[in-house]
């Protein structure tokens, strides 16, 4: 494993930060929380938090066959969109896996943007440049490129800074004197002011209503960082870590990729609830005809629970067991605390997805000492098992 | 701050040591890694156990995180306000947020421990 790389934010998590909470995440050093997870989780929910995302994948796709492209490895349609608006979608295999989940940009015509997990960002370049050497799903005469934006010796560079809750719009309104507070979801706006070229849109990962995302020349991110937590800081926005990014993503019910999505129980778009975005009745795509069984015959799918939690509660953690009557149903697949309960995804028995089911969890040994005691370190559906801690299905995702 | 007259291990636990008796928990570096503590399961009373065996399992919402015993010895006293105050061990990990307290069977076993100028040296390298 090679040495994790360090965003262009790195100095400033190290003077924000202890070195224990800088963590390796998807090849990149990352805080886990400046302050503590429940501090930054609180902030986006009341009043604001930035989030380094500088480490996420982002291309430029362009040329005038740059919207075939992407129409053809792309799950979502995306003629629907036009110059100003961005799109949800997926990269599936032949084979119908998921590749990654990404957000399609249309910045102009024939130029678009893809931002994608960092943790798939050599994956999903492999897999564009295999289709177009191989021709997959493709015509051999289009004409595209694919660019690495965040290479900084380009003058449209870019990478992602997230401003996520409810005063963020004010803290971009105090920045740069635009009003982002009316923009539409997943609609953005391109601006050049103070030096700096950047792409602001309404998107983001927490569940906040009111969200956004910043896309900045790598080299004028340090700047932007420094400028949005001063003009902030009466407004109450704070640096925030991935700690909260995930328990924030978890509590609004948004899947993970390789934990929601993909992962070790393959799960597919239509489980995790986003069967939306992979346009079935569109005339081709790369993995359709699989996609197209997985949408007709699937027998679990991603829930949202709520659990009894605070101090004093064993934390439930992935790949616990969830119980119907002492019979496992499914798995935890992410979960986090948020005040005094835990809010877990889980895949589980379709037919028990409802709102307000009660349900039962087993917790998985979590040493070996609770092995020795006869405790299970892994569980499948069917099997019969002693509840440790009760809770319920709760609507799949949250509303803020 | 380290307490001087502790000991410590490389798994970052620490034993007060007065006479047969040692007090246990984990040190600031640990409960610094762990983050927001909300978990503890704690030892039995009477249980025996030898050096580097499990002793408590210490969770956060991020992991959950095995401590070790020091040191060979008898649990005879239990922490048990860190049933219902984990934070305890966030907020004063060398004081109220100690684990249990072991009668030691082998205080030869002692020498195998560093010291607080060791430890913090040992600090310094990771």
């Amino acid at each position: 494993m090679t040495e994790a790389k360090k965003t262009v934010l790195f100095e400033k998590h190290a003077e924000l930060t202890g070195k224990a909470q800088i963590v390796p995440f998807a090849g990149w050093f990352m805080p886990l929380w400046y302050q503590s997870i429940a501090a930054e989780h609180s902030a986006v929910r009341k009043t604001a938090g930035i989030f380094d995302c500088t480490h996420m994948a982002v291309l430029k796709v362009v040329g005038k066959d740059a919207a075939n492209f992407l129409n053809a490895v792309a799950t979502n349609e995306i003629s629907m969109l036009s110059p100003g608006k961005a799109q949800y979608s997926y990269l599936l295999t032949p084979t119908g896996d998921i590749i990654d989940d990404i957000i399609v940009y249309y910045i102009d015509v024939d130029n678009f943007m893809v931002v994608a997990n960092a943790s798939n960002e050599q994956k999903v370049k492999d897999w564009f440049n295999k289709v177009g050497v191989d021709k997959i799903g493709i015509d051999k005469n289009w004409q595209y490129k694919i660019i690495d934006l965040k290479d900084s010796s380009l003058p449209d560079a870019k990478v992602d800074i997230a401003l996520q809750g409810p005063a963020s719009a004010e803290c971009i309104k105090k920045t740069f004197g635009v009003d982002v507070g009316t923009l539409k979801p997943l609609n953005f706006i391109q601006i050049r002011d103070k030096g700096f070229d950047l792409i602001i849109s309404r998107t983001g990962y927490t569940g906040a209503k009111i969200s956004f995302e910043i896309f900045v020349h790598p080299l004028k991110a340090v700047e932007l960082w420094d400028l949005l937590l001063e003009k902030g800081k009466d407004l109450g926005v704070i640096p925030c870590g991935l700690g909260s990014r995930d328990s924030l993503r978890i509590e609004a019910g948004l899947p993970l990729y390789g934990h929601e999505l993909a992962g070790d129980f393959n799960i597919s778009p239509f489980q995790a609830g986003y069967g939306w975005a992979v346009k079935l009745n569109k005339k081709n795509f790369i993995g359709k005809d699989v996609a197209t069984k997985q949408s007709q015959n699937f027998d679990t799918e991603v829930a949202r629970l709520k659990i009894i939690g605070g101090k004093g509660i064993r934390p439930i953690r992935q790949f616990d067991g969830i119980l119907i009557d002492g019979r496992c149903i499914g798995y935890v697949l992410s979960c986090a605390g948020v005040n005094d309960v835990q809010i877990a995804l889980a895949l589980i028995e379709k037919k028990y997805n409802n709102n307000e089911q009660q349900i039962g969890v087993y917790y998985l040994a979590r040493n070996q000492g609770h092995i020795q005691q006869g405790r299970k370190d892994k569980v499948v559906i069917g099997e019969k098992l002693d509840t440790d801690i009760k809770g319920s299905v709760v609507e799949r995702f949250e509303k803020f | 701050m380290l307490p001087q007259n502790f000991y410590y291990t490389k798994d970052h636990e620490w034993a007060a040591i007065d006479g047969d008796i040692a007090t246990i928990g984990i040190t600031d570096y640990a409960q610094h890694s762990l983050g927001e503590i909300t978990y503890i399961e704690l030892p039995s009373a009477k249980k025996h156990l030898k050096a580097h065996d499990i002793l408590a399992v210490v969770e956060s919402s991020k992991a959950a995180s095995d401590v070790y015993s020091p040191l060979a010895g008898t649990v005879f006293a239990v922490n048990d306000e860190l049933s219902s105050r984990p934070e305890l061990m966030n907020n004063d990990c060398y004081n109220d947020g100690w684990i249990c307290k072991i009668k030691i069977s082998s205080p030869a076993e002692v020498k195998n421990l560093m010291t607080a100028a060791q430890y913090e040296a040992y600090l310094k390298k990771i």
